[in-house]
């Protein structure tokens, strides 16, 4: 039988990732999907219980989401309204249950395609800090996903926390995904936008839709048309041709690639409905 | 190489050894400690029936690793009775019909009195109906289910005097 490793502090917990390699484990509940045996017969590295690992904070660049913190963390934590989509991409993955024990560091880890945490942290413009012996590095979330599954984090590394910058917790933001059913689903294509609004103009706006190619992807071609455009009449200026060329879905038992492209396109307009009439007088 | 955990099960403290770091906090539960109350249905986290309380707050045995609960407080079904009192989540699960076959209910009720203690259902059946929804019942007693939860919902808040 493998060891049980649960260490209180995070110079304990690199000292056994320089020394041996491990089973990283969280919330287990992408773990257990994935494992159903093999590869849990080695050690496990029970990161939970370090010391400050589960502390939603802000600090003088920006905001730090520990990587221990679950999603019920999230939910309850005091978070500016650019964060709403975080949240309600929280209360969406899985159940209670499975938001109690789930943490976010888990979900971009574990890196599926379907992954409800990534589009809200790619349109806060995440980082991942991750930590190692040899010292901490941080790379932004969109180069940490490179594959379905696949991350770079190196043998020897973890993540210690997500990092959103200053700049990027502002405005109004919303999450929405679509699945076959209300709970317990894995999406079918989710998007998650947010906007900052000044003098009735785009000040700043971010897309990010998911489910729809390898990765969860932001519209950077998009965004750049919109942004500096007046708030009003913006769901209209959704330029389907830019959402489609940023998105290479795939068919899968859940949906066809066309059924995918043009949910998107219609779930962006739904979001971006519901932050402008937010925002328009009544 | 073995590894013993403590935790308190039900307000009762104990030692047990682990001859494996996979085996779940269920199969711990209910092969080791002998509590069979808590159920297993599709041991991944989706049905919901091995819902207990992990210091305070549900989550599925099933996707729980034994070894990881070292510390810890879990109650179980079986903890929830005072003597020969029921507690009001399952005196009200009785009263609304919240059950037919019965296999769901020990989750359905561990996960109710989770829900009551994270306290913003409220008296919202739709709430209360999402709130429940990592509990998944065969036998389709939801309209029961919502009732009861509801019922006791009601009733704990009178006792408390927190009525809105
Ligand atoms: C029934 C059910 C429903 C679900 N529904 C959804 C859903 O709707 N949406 C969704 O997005 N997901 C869903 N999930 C998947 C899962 O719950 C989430 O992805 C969760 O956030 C994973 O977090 P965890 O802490 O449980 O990760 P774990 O299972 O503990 O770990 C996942 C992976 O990340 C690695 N890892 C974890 N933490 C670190 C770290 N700090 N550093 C390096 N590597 C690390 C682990 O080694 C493992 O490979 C569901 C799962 C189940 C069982
Ligand atoms: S047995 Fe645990 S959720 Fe189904
Ligand atoms: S009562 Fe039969 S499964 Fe719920």
């Amino acid at each position: 039988m493998g060891a049980y490793l649960q260490p209180d502090t995070l110079d304990e917990a690199l000292g056994i990732l320089a020394r041996e390699p491990v089973t990283i484990a969280a919330g287990c509940t992408d773990l257990f999907a994935a494992t159903e045996s093999q590869s849990l017969n080695g050690t496990v590295l029970d990161v939970t219980r370090i010391e400050g690992l589960r502390r939603i904070a802000k600090d003088a660049t920006g905001w730090r989401i520990g990587a221990a913190s679950t999603w019920s963390d999230v939910i309850a934590a005091d978070l500016p309204p650019a964060f709403d989509m975080l949240k309600q991409a929280a209360r969406e993955v899985g159940s209670v249950q499975i938001q109690n024990a789930g943490t976010v560091a888990g979900n971009i880890c574990n890196a599926s395609p379907a992954a409800d945490g990534v589009p809200p942290l790619l349109s806060l413009d995440a980082h991942v800090e991750i930590g190692a012996k040899g010292g901490p590095r941080e790379v932004p979330l969109a180069e940490f996903l490179t594959a379905p599954r696949a991350t770079v984090l190196m043998p020897g590394e973890m993540v210690t926390a997500i990092r959103i910058p200053d700049v990027s917790d502002k405005g109004e933001s919303r999450f929405s995904k679509l699945g076959a059913r209300k709970y317990l689903v894995i999406s079918i294509v989710m998007v998650a936008a947010r906007l900052h609004v000044q003098d009735g103009f785009v000040r700043d706006i971010a897309l990010s839709v998911g489910a729809c190619g390898p990765v969860a992807t932001r519209l950077a071609a998009l965004e750049e048309a919109l942004r500096g455009t007046p708030l009003a009449g913006l769901p209209d200026r959704l330029q389907p041709d830019l959402i489609a060329s940023a998105l290479t879905p795939i068919t899968d038992m859940r949906a066809s690639d066309e059924y995918r492209r043009e949910a998107a396109v219609h779930l962006l307009r739904r979001v971006l409905d519901d932050l402008t009439l937010m925002r328009s007088p009544v | 190489m073995t590894l013993s955990i403590s935790l308190s099960v039900n307000g009762e403290s104990l030692n047990v050894p682990l001859e494996d770091t996979r085996t779940t906090l269920l199969d711990l539960l209910r092969e080791h400690i002998g509590l069979t109350g808590t159920k297993k249905g599709c041991d991944r986290g989706q049905c919901g029936a091995c819902t207990v309380l992990l210091d305070g707050k549900r989550i599925n045995a099933c996707l729980t690793l034994a070894a990881s609960v070292d510390g810890t407080d879990v109650t179980t079904i079986e903890g929830l009775a005072q003597g020969d009192t029921l507690h009001p989540v399952q005196a009200a699960f009785i009263e609304h019909d919240g059950f037919q076959c019965g296999y769901c209910t020990t989750g359905q009720i561990m996960s109710a009195v989770g829900l009551l203690s994270e306290g913003d259902a409220g008296a919202d059946p739709e709430r209360i109906r999402e709130g429940m929804s990592g509990n998944i019942c065969r036998c389709a007693a939801y309209p029961g289910i919502t009732a009861a939860v509801l019922d006791a919902e009601r009733r704990q808040s009178e006792s408390e005097g927190t009525s809105v």
